[in-house]
């Protein structure tokens, strides 16, 4: 009696898809979270969960252990990225926000409100990517546990990760301080 | 008692009693310590003050729909620039180099295992790579174990994946740092290639060349080709740009690459190392020079060939870890690479690097 191989394989396949359903429906808003921490702009922040899902799936099975800390990571390595390259559009689209942002808040509070944010997300792509990400991730209310897991050290390293880090945007936020 | 390092400290910062009581008694009536854990508390809070994003919904429902519409993109594979269609005859070419140089250091049969313990420089034209015939004319290639690299996992993953520990460069060249480092690693490959002797005539014939003919013995036999667990360690951004295929234009060529696998081994069947030498060297294609630099690298039974192409690179015999190994640099000031095997592993440091500084990352690996 032959092996019915070729069923066998869909019926993996199915359930994979299955497991990698559960995991996007359970992972997607915190990972649009973290994005969305990195790039105050929940649209692109979007677009970058969606990547951070195409990029998982084409490479990791969705059962891996290591899936939700890889998700976690991937969305603060991206969304640093995007704003490391997208100063130029940043501050073209920051002219814009101004205008419509003028419309609801005064207009000095709006203008003052888009430039701390320019300034501090600069500052963030500023850091190396280690740095950043334990910021990211302990804004984004992950644990000790958790980030340690994403960013692969132990948890024990993470207070003084996170010290070096708050102490080094410190120091960049205030070095682009007129 | 010591002071409280920072990390206990910035721990209290978030969590008040996670702290040991010999810590809370030192904390207690230390004013040092008190000073920084104010610092720190100023900082923290500073931090997630200016971290704060306007809150923002997210409709996971909707975002599977829109993921699921989106075109489908290959599972478990990826895209190197040198494996797009106008580099396949080279990348073949290149295979077929490694592989007539390392089957040619097979064992005489399958009881005796090729397990390369030295490697040896091949130098190799682009004349070479262009006239070689396609390896996979002559036989059939069968993965028994499929190659499934994983990429850009944590470190911890990496070494359960390949089942050792991560090669780490102790002291780092000038310009590189390990805040961006991404880890790949896969587990085991292993392939088979069966020799058909009518496949081989069948397509030179159709191409009107004529093979030699293969030795008693060699039509259907097979040479069995096991690669890896590995490692590979890359330091610097990869970037590429958002929403576009990269070009080769647009990778960003890393600072540093470091990689470790278990050295590869060859077991060969009905045919011995000698005949398959003189077979594979006597095909169309295979310059006498490039036969002659194969047959000279030594002893064949455990030395690993490294193809290089002379118009690019140039490569030089160096000690890294107490042993022979092989540098690479090229002539465009590219870049440079030094290929060593120690304790039955193959090991590569190779970059955007001069050639010192290749060396001295090598001879600091851990």
């Amino acid at each position: 009696m032959g092996v019915d191989v070729g069923g066998r394989q869909i019926a993996a396949l199915r359930s994979e898809g299955d497991s990698f359903e559960r995991l996007f429906k359970a992972q997607y808003a915190r990972v649009a979270g973290i994005a969305n921490r990195v790039l105050v702009d929940p649209q692109e922040a979007e677009d970058v969960a969606q990547e951070v899902f195409m990029d998982f799936h084409r490479l990791h099975s969705a059962n891996s252990a290591y899936a939700a800390p890889w998700l976690y990571r991937a969305a603060a390595h991206t969304a640093l990225n995007r704003v490391r390259g997208r100063k130029r559009r940043e501050r073209r689209e920051l002219a814009q926000a101004m205008d419509e942002g003028a419309r609801t808040l005064d207009p000095q509070s709006q203008a003052e409100l888009n430039e701390d944010r320019r300034r501090v997300r600069e500052a963030l792509g500023k850091l190396p990517a280690k740095p950043a990400t334990v910021l990211v991730l302990r804004a984004s209310g992950l644990s000790y546990s958790e980030i340690a897991e994403s960013i692969g050290v132990g948890t024990g390293q993470i207070g003084t990760l996170l010290r070096r880090a708050e102490a080094a945007l410190r120091k960049e936020v205030n070095r682009g301080t007129p | 008692m010591a002071h409280l390092n920072d990390g206990t400290l910035r721990r209290m910062v978030d969590d008040p009693d996670a702290i040991a009581a010999p810590d809370r008694d030192h904390f207690a009536g230390c004013a040092d310590c008190k000073a920084r854990f104010d610092t720190m508390s100023a900082d923290a809070k500073s931090a997630e003050a200016l971290l704060v994003a306007p809150a923002a919904s997210f409709d996971a429902g909707s975002a599977y729909r829109r993921f699921s519409a989106r075109p489908a993109r290959p599972r478990f594979g990826f895209h190197l620039p040198i494996l797009r269609p106008a580099s396949r005859g080279m990348v073949a070419a290149l295979a077929l180099v490694v592989l007539v140089a390392v089957g040619v250091t097979a064992a005489v049969n399958v009881s005796n295992i090729f397990q390369p313990q030295t490697v040896q420089p091949v130098p190799i034209s682009v004349a070479d790579l262009e006239s070689l015939p396609d390896l996979a004319t002559y036989g059939d290639f069968k993965w028994s174990q499929q190659p499934s690299p994983q990429i850009g996992i944590t470190k911890d993953e990496a070494e359960k994946i390949a089942g050792f520990s991560a090669p780490t460069v102790k002291s780092l060249p000038q310009g590189v740092n390990d805040s961006n480092v991404t880890y790949a690693a896969s587990t085991q490959v292993v392939g088979t290639f069966t020799f058909s002797a009518a496949k081989a005539q069948a397509a030179a014939a159709a191409k009107g060349k004529t093979l030699p003919a293969m030795p008693a013995g060699m039509d259907g036999s097979t040479l069995t080709l096991s690669i890896g667990p590995g490692i590979i360690v890359i330091y610097g951004d990869l970037t590429v740009p958002s929403g576009s295929t990269a070009t080769p234009q647009q990778i960003k060529l890393p600072k540093l690459i470091v990689a470790e696998s278990k050295a590869p081994s060859v077991t060969s069947t009905g045919v011995s190392a000698k005949q398959l030498e003189d077979y594979l060297l006597a095909q169309p294609g295979i310059s006498p020079a490039l036969a002659a630099d194969i047959r000279a690298i030594g002893d064949p039974t455990t030395t690993l060939p490294i193809p290089v192409p002379v118009e690019y690179a140039t490569s030089s015999k160096v000690t890294v870890q107490n042993v022979q190994g092989v540098a690479l640099g090229d002539n465009t000031g590219i870049g440079s690479a030094v290929v060593w095997i120690k304790g039955g592993h193959v090991y590569f440091v190779g970059g955007t690097l001069k050639q010192d500084e290749a060396l001295s990352a090598a001879n600091h690996l851990g």
